[in-house]
């Protein structure tokens, strides 16, 4: 996995999110109610990371996992949790550009890694392409899977920028919707990658 | 029918960037200071007495604020059992998951710890997990009266429904065809986790709940909580999925609020997967009995069904089989009893008696029709429902459209095979159909409506959308009536504070029932501004109406529905894939072909899913579950899925918002029967026990007798 230089690291400090006031910024989540009650028995250790471009040291309980610390000590909510065990992928963010279920990865593992999650996704007010698309396409119905859908997308789409259904399909296999909105889902990674969704056929 | 400025158009939801931002809150992302966390200990036995309950060394746990059990805590979930026999902790424990503490802490690490340090002294009892042999003399009772539940009337009988004489009506036909099929306990597995929150504040009580409908859960709440209604506010902002299973209240509201109560502090209770797939519930197993009597020509003179269906341990959901009714016979008899077992309580998911009972029947016709050498696709013209129960005309019925315009579409003719398992191998195809109907249920609805001296509209409706994009459905009802932009219309959803009665988003009945209190409210506001003029300044205009419809008087308002398959049946491996699918449907008017095209590819590939692998697997000799879990119960992925095809037929419906029918639940309703016939037309051997999986497949394909 790639390690995040100590010059993009430095200079990833200075960069903050500026988005468009209809779309919540980092920050305004971050402005919500006083942290959790936590154990003063419990080992803690001292990271650093890097979270949607906002270099953090946190002190975080060796127990935590990452979804934990992003949602309930950073208020990083739309990250959700489906199965908290490795089978849903509602929790899909990025660390150092790779997609990882973050139920399944604890805290303290974060050291020195950046991490970008659904609220990083708009840059400068302007919404990602990926999420311009699901819109267009009503990719989300109940949208709790929305977030990890979009998430590993990016990550595919990073990868692999005008990927075919099929790829899509296979890259985006471990995160569930329920809704089973799943054509809208794969047509708009398709849209967002300039792949033109084909009308009709089947599984081929 | 003539087409609308803005109802029917494809919209974009009213809340969709929300929805890709992260910025939609649901319950599980409240967050109040000073909240407690809660987790619930959960009986390992399938049936078992609790001799002692020992808390003292989770009391002593440092951050324990709160535990509930049985001693303490005697309340009574009315949602969760109809005849009133389930508390929040039982005594005897009655399956695997059965509640038996519930812990609030300072976080979410220490009440998971406390679980492991109650003490519970159980009296192991003995358990049942099957159907049959939970109705033979001498088996254990899992409630007093025995294990066979009363029927929806609370009568000790089954719940029956019958015209005609079916024993004419076999005697008057050429041939006669009985067969069984059953079905499984399968999860509606939605994402999101059941989470409460609840906070009190003197008497008064905030319930964040993960709800379908926030009125009937604050009803449901006060009334469990024997406080007064008006007491209780519940909010529901963004709601992640439910399909069936977050009607009503929620035994986690009711434990977050005694919790909060008891530790003097807002209090968050998250269930974990497993417990959502076991401690909720999942949809009703069944054993199908058919007889079926018909003429050489095809015409049908008699059907008769006996059916168990599995209840779990208590009385949840109605437990009823549907289906039958989609076929025109004089000669009619069902008859349907629920049975308790020790096993995951059964309840509504999506169309909740259909799918299973419509595998049933559909797949028993299918063999009828090939059985008389017809197209499967004729046979079904041929005795297809033309007045609801042979008696009452349909205000709109377009299920011939939606049979001939999806066999259009599916390109029936190319892909059906005349000759089942004609296919090569060892990759046969095949081709299957179904047909089903949905009357949506019927409920009270109000909405509220305000115009300000800007000119914005705000619409008050107590939905949550648990996906079907309810709000901006409400959105465009109410912009049409107006003749004005979506934009003009701000809609106020999801809290009982500020939301007037809405049905609950069950039944399929959001669109038409809260969409004509909709429009309601909307022409008094008309009258109102025609009357007054529009407000100017800080001045508002304000409208509100009431519906209450009532079956209507001799006619009967259904939607309709025909689902096309092809699958691939790998007949050495048995793996089924699906390669194509088209879905036809008749829902009246479609509000927006955008969100509704979402629900029935969602439904579609749902039902998919229950036909060939999900399940909820039990143990016999220890009866626990072994599978829960998106893993383990094989539950629709990406790659499972295939493209679904939509066809429309949009009949000309009088009544409803501008001509909507239902449409949420009758997605589900054929699509398990169609992959069924599919797999018998690919094969040549049918597959009698949903689900239809690889061994199930090998095994039918080993047998040596072939089909009648």
């Amino acid at each position: 996995m790639k390690k995040i230089s100590r010059r993009t690291f430095a200079k990833s400090t200075s960069v903050g999110i500026v988005a468009a006031a209809a779309i919540p910024t980092v920050e305004a989540q971050q402005k919500q109610s006083a942290a959790i009650v936590t154990d003063p028995g419990v080992p803690r250790t001292t990271i650093r990371l890097t979270v949607n471009g906002v270099n953090r040291r946190v002190e975080v309980e060796d127990r935590w996992t990452l979804v934990e610390l992003l949602r309930d000590h950073l208020h990083l909510t739309g990250t959700k949790i489906g199965c908290d065990r490795g089978e849903c992928g509602a929790c899909t963010v990025l660390v150092d550009a790779t997609p990882l279920y973050s139920c399944s990865q604890l805290a303290v593992w974060m050291d020195g890694r950046s991490i970008q999650t659904v609220e990083g996704l708009a840059k400068n007010g302007k919404l990602d392409p990926l999420q311009e698309a699901f819109i267009e396409h009503d990719a989300p119905q109940c949208g709790y899977c929305t977030s990890g859908q979009l998430m590993i997308a990016k990550a595919l789409l990073m990868k692999n920028a005008h990927p075919t259904r099929d790829e899509v399909r296979t890259a985006m296999t471990g995160n569930v919707c329920r809704c089973s909105n799943y054509n809208h889902y794969v047509e708009a990674v398709l849209a967002a990658g300039g792949t033109a969704p084909s009308t009709g056929g089947g599984n081929a | 029918m003539t087409p609308l400025k803005t109802v029917g158009h494809a919209t974009h939801r009213i809340d969709a960037l929300q929805r890709v931002t992260g910025g939609a809150k649901y319950t599980n992302d409240i967050q109040l200071p000073g909240m407690l966390y809660a987790r619930v200990l959960r009986s390992p036995h399938p049936h078992a007495r609790i001799r002692k309950i020992g808390l003292t060394k989770a009391l002593a746990l440092p951050g324990v604020k709160a535990i509930l059990t049985h001693e303490n805590c005697d309340i009574v979930w009315n949602s969760g059992d109809q005849l009133g026999q389930r508390k929040l902790f039982n005594n005897p424990v009655r399956f695997a998951g059965d509640p038996v503490a519930a812990i609030a802490a300072t976080n979410r690490h220490i009440a998971e710890d406390a679980t492991h340090l109650i003490e519970v002294d159980y009296e192991i009892l003995p358990f049942l997990t099957d159907l049959e042999e939970a109705l033979k003399p001498g088996a254990v009772p899992i409630h007093t009266g025995g294990n066979l539940s009363l029927n929806n009337q609370r009568q000790p009988q089954p719940q029956t429904y019958k015209r005609g004489n079916v024993a004419d009506g076999l005697k008057a036909a050429d041939r006669v065809f009985e067969d069984n099929f059953t079905s499984a306990h399968h999860n509606n597995a939605q994402l999101e986790i059941r989470v409460s929150v609840a906070e009190w504040s003197g008497d008064k009580l905030t319930v964040h709940a993960a709800t379908q409908g926030i009125a009937n859960c604050r009803t449901d709440i006060a009334r469990d909580l024997k406080i007064p209604v008006e007491n209780v506010r519940v909010i529901s902002e963004y709601m992640g999925g439910g399909f069936g299973n977050k009607n009503q209240n929620q035994d986690s509201d009711l434990m977050a609020a005694m919790l909060a109560k008891q530790a003097g502090a807002p209090v968050k209770l998250e269930f974990t997967r497993k417990e959502d797939f076991v401690a909720v519930h999942g949809r009703w197993s069944s054993r199908q009995s058919y007889k079926v009597g018909v003429k050489n020509d095809g015409t049908l003179t008699a059907i008769q069904m006996t059916a168990l269906t599995g209840a779990g341990a208590y009385r949840k959901g109605s437990c009823d089989l549907a289906g039958t009714e989609i076929y025109q016979v004089p000669n009619l008899e069902t008859s349907v009893s629920p049975v308790y077992t020790n096993t995951a309580v059964a309840a509504n998911y999506r169309a909740p008696a259909y799918p299973q009972a419509v595998f049933g029947i559909e797949s028993l016709m299918d063999d009828v029709a090939y059985a008389l050498k017809m197209d499967p696709l004729e046979f079904r013209l041929k005795n297809m429902t033309r007045k609801f129960r042979d008696q009452t005309p349909y205000t709109s019925i377009g299920l011939e459209d939606c049979i001939r315009k999806g066999a259009e579409k599916f390109e029936w003719t190319r892909r059906w095979k005349p000759v089942p398992g004609s296919g090569a191998g060892p990759v046969k195809r095949g081709a299957g159909m179904a047909m089903g109907m949905f009357g949506s249920s019927l409920g009270r609805s109000s909405a509220v409506v305000r115009l300000d001296g800007q000119g914005q509209y705000h619409l008050h409706v107590g939905v949550t959308d648990v996906g079907t994009a309810a709000k901006t459905t409400m959105g465009l009802i109410a912009a049409q009536e107006l003749g004005v932009p979506l934009q003009k219309v701000s809609v106020v959803w999801g809290d009982t504070d500020t939301c007037p009665y809405s049905v609950g988003e069950s039944g399929s009945r959001t669109t038409v029932q809260t969409g004509m209190a909709v429009i309601e409210a909307v022409r008094d506001l008309k009258k109102q501004i025609a009357d007054k003029g529009a407000p100017k300044g800080s001045d508002v205009l304000t409208a509100m109406a009431t519906t209450n419809p009532q079956p209507l008087a001799g006619v009967s308002r259904n939607s309709f529905v025909a689902h096309f398959a092809e699958v691939e049946v790998n007949v050495e491996t048995g793996h089924v894939i699906v390669t194509k699918f088209v879905a036809a449907h008749d829902s009246g008017r479609v509000v927006n072909p955008l969100t509704a095209q979402s629900q029935v590819q969602g439904g579609s590939i749902q039902g998919i899913g229950m036909a060939l692998h999900e399940e909820l697997l039990y143990d016999k000799r220890s009866g626990l579950p072994l599978n829960a879990g998106y893993y383990g119960a094989r539950i629709m992925t990406h790659l499972d899925a295939p493209l679904v095809d939509v066809v429309w037929v949009e009949t000309d419906e009088p009544y409803g918002p501008f001509g909507a029918k239902t449409l949420g639940e009758p997605t589900i309703i054929p699509t398990v029967a169609a992959v069924a016939n599919a797999v018998h037309n690919a094969i040549g051997k049918r597959v009698k026990n949903l689900p239809i999986t690889r061994d199930k497949i090998l095994q039918v394909l080993a047998q040596k007798e072939t089909l009648a």
